[in-house]
């Protein structure tokens, strides 16, 4: 279970893109492009998410031919409510949050 | 140059991940596919390595205790997955040096193929056969007879015969067979093997190949240590034999650039280019120490590995003779790949129940390609 008060700024900010982006779907390097989120972080998030049950994802037919076929995601019902229940961190709770953490 | 070694790193990192996250990785190579610039594929690759680490439980150095091992802890601690990511590390060095040094873009193009072929060739006869239990014997045998072959009839250089060609690439093929042919001999001890043995170590001594014949009598010499049975030291007297006959014989062959001396000559490219070098020999050996250590019940066949590619890497620093993995040449990839098919599928704790311008023609400087194991012709 992800519990609210761990989820990390990268994921609230995942979670806020794939909110906007309603019932479409977002490719891996679309999430990591729009977020600025390392694939280090992005992919193992989006592990985590799926497995519990925020997340959905499926293969889809290359848009040319010739490609391969690529992973897209979207939030589940209970992603969504995740997503809502977690905005995006302001600069200044951001800012807070680093002063808290020991050195 | 870095595309490629994004793509190396991506695939690196999907073998990584837990077969449960199998798609996951599948989707980090589709994704990389779409990028358009090599630096941000290569930063993105990065990260998929730097994140599929993370979901490796194997590689956390806290999670040691072999009781209560979750599937995803036996799957990682598979001993053939762990030869063959060292495989694609070594090989991955091995493209970083031969890149820094200038090497013509074909011959990263050979080793990055023979890393890809043998890949895919390793899981074919994983899934498909279980090699060593379809008539061990009869495919031990079936692997020596290239072997002999090519010492009667391949391609010589320098007053050796070492090679074959195979549409248009040829192929060392005692490089490519003697150490699957020396792991078979360890878990079996049939009289299969030990004739497949046998066969090899004249085919040796005829070639000659001193370092494939020091590699054999290593191997064997290892496994007679481990398990002192007859079979084994008929098969130690006859590799020593081949060995000694190699030693007998001249053996001039010239040093080919990336191909031969690269354990030293790596470190005049650049001290990086030297240090890879090092590093990727040895990741080599890793999978027999790790081995050794974590699985006793299977030593044998550890001890077999480790000492067939450290005797491969020795003579490649003492002698004119291909530099395993970390240089130019293909042989030595597909070698190392299939000899790691000898080794246990998994650890019985875990068991149920238990060189050189290679796109020049023949024609124009043969000597050259014959150095390098595997090349392109033409």
């Amino acid at each position: 279970m992800v519990r609210n008060r761990t989820l990390s700024s990268s994921a609230r900010t995942i979670l806020a893109i794939m909110v906007d982006a309603g019932n479409g779907w977002l490719h891996g390097y679309d999430l990591y492009r729009q977020s600025g989120v390392k694939s280090g972080t992005l992919y193992p998030l989006l592990i985590r998410l799926e497995e519990q049950g925020y997340l959905e994802a499926e293969w889809q037919a290359p848009a040319e031919p010739g490609r391969p076929p690529r992973h897209a995601y979207r939030l589940t019902a209970a992603g969504r409510s995740l997503a809502r229940a977690n905005p995006p961190l302001d600069e200044g709770t951001a800012a807070r949050g680093a002063r808290e953490r020991p050195a | 140059m870095r595309r490629l070694l994004a793509a190396a790193i991506v695939a690196l990192a999907a073998l990584i991940l837990p077969s449960r996250h199998r798609d996951w990785g599948r989707a980090m190579i589709a994704e990389l596919g779409t990028i358009e610039r090599p630096g941000a594929a290569l930063a993105f690759a990065l990260g998929c390595l730097a994140g599929a680490l993370r979901q490796a439980p194997s590689l956390h150095p806290l999670q040691s205790d072999r009781e209560g091992l979750s599937a995803m802890d036996q799957q990682s601690r598979n001993p053939r997955r762990l030869a063959a990511l060292c495989a694609i590390g070594a090989t991955g060095l091995g493209l970083f040096y031969l890149a820094a040094a200038g090497a013509p873009l074909s011959s990263l193009a050979v080793n990055a193929a023979a890393l890809a072929i043998g890949l895919l060739a390793v899981g074919v006869a994983a899934e498909a056969g279980k090699l060593w239990r379809i008539g061990g014997g009869a495919v031990a045998v079936a692997l020596a007879c290239p072997i002999l072959l090519t010492a009667l009839f391949g391609i010589s250089a320098g007053g050796v015969t070492r090679w074959l060609s195979a549409g248009g690439i040829l192929v060392q093929p005692g490089l490519v067979l003697v150490p699957v042919i020396a792991l078979g001999f360890a878990r079996s001890r049939g009289a299969g093997p030990l004739l497949a043995v046998l066969i090899a170590a004249l085919a040796l001594a005829l070639q000659p190949d001193r370092a494939m014949a020091g590699a054999l009598a290593a191997a064997m010499a290892a496994l007679a240590l481990a398990r002192p049975e007859r079979t084994a030291l008929v098969a130690l007297g006859a590799a020593l034999a081949a060995f000694a006959a190699t030693l007998a014989r001249a053996d001039a062959s010239p040093a080919m650039p990336f191909v031969d001396q690269v354990l030293y000559s790596s470190f005049g490219v650049h001290p990086l280019a030297g240090l890879a070098v090092l590093a990727g020999a040895a990741l080599m050996l890793v999978p027999a120490i790790a081995g050794c250590v974590r699985d006793p019940d299977n030593r044998p066949s550890y001890a077999v590995f480790g000492a067939v590619w450290l005797a491969v890497i020795l003579a490649a620093a003492l002698g004119n003779y291909p530099t395993p993995l970390v240089g130019y040449g293909g042989s030595a990839i597909l070698g190392y790949l299939l000899s790691l098919l000898g080794l246990p599928a998994r650890p019985a704790i875990l068991s149920v129940g238990s060189g050189g311008a290679a796109t020049q023609s023949v024609a124009e400087e043969p000597q050259p390609k014959l150095r390098a194991g595997l090349t392109l012709v033409g």
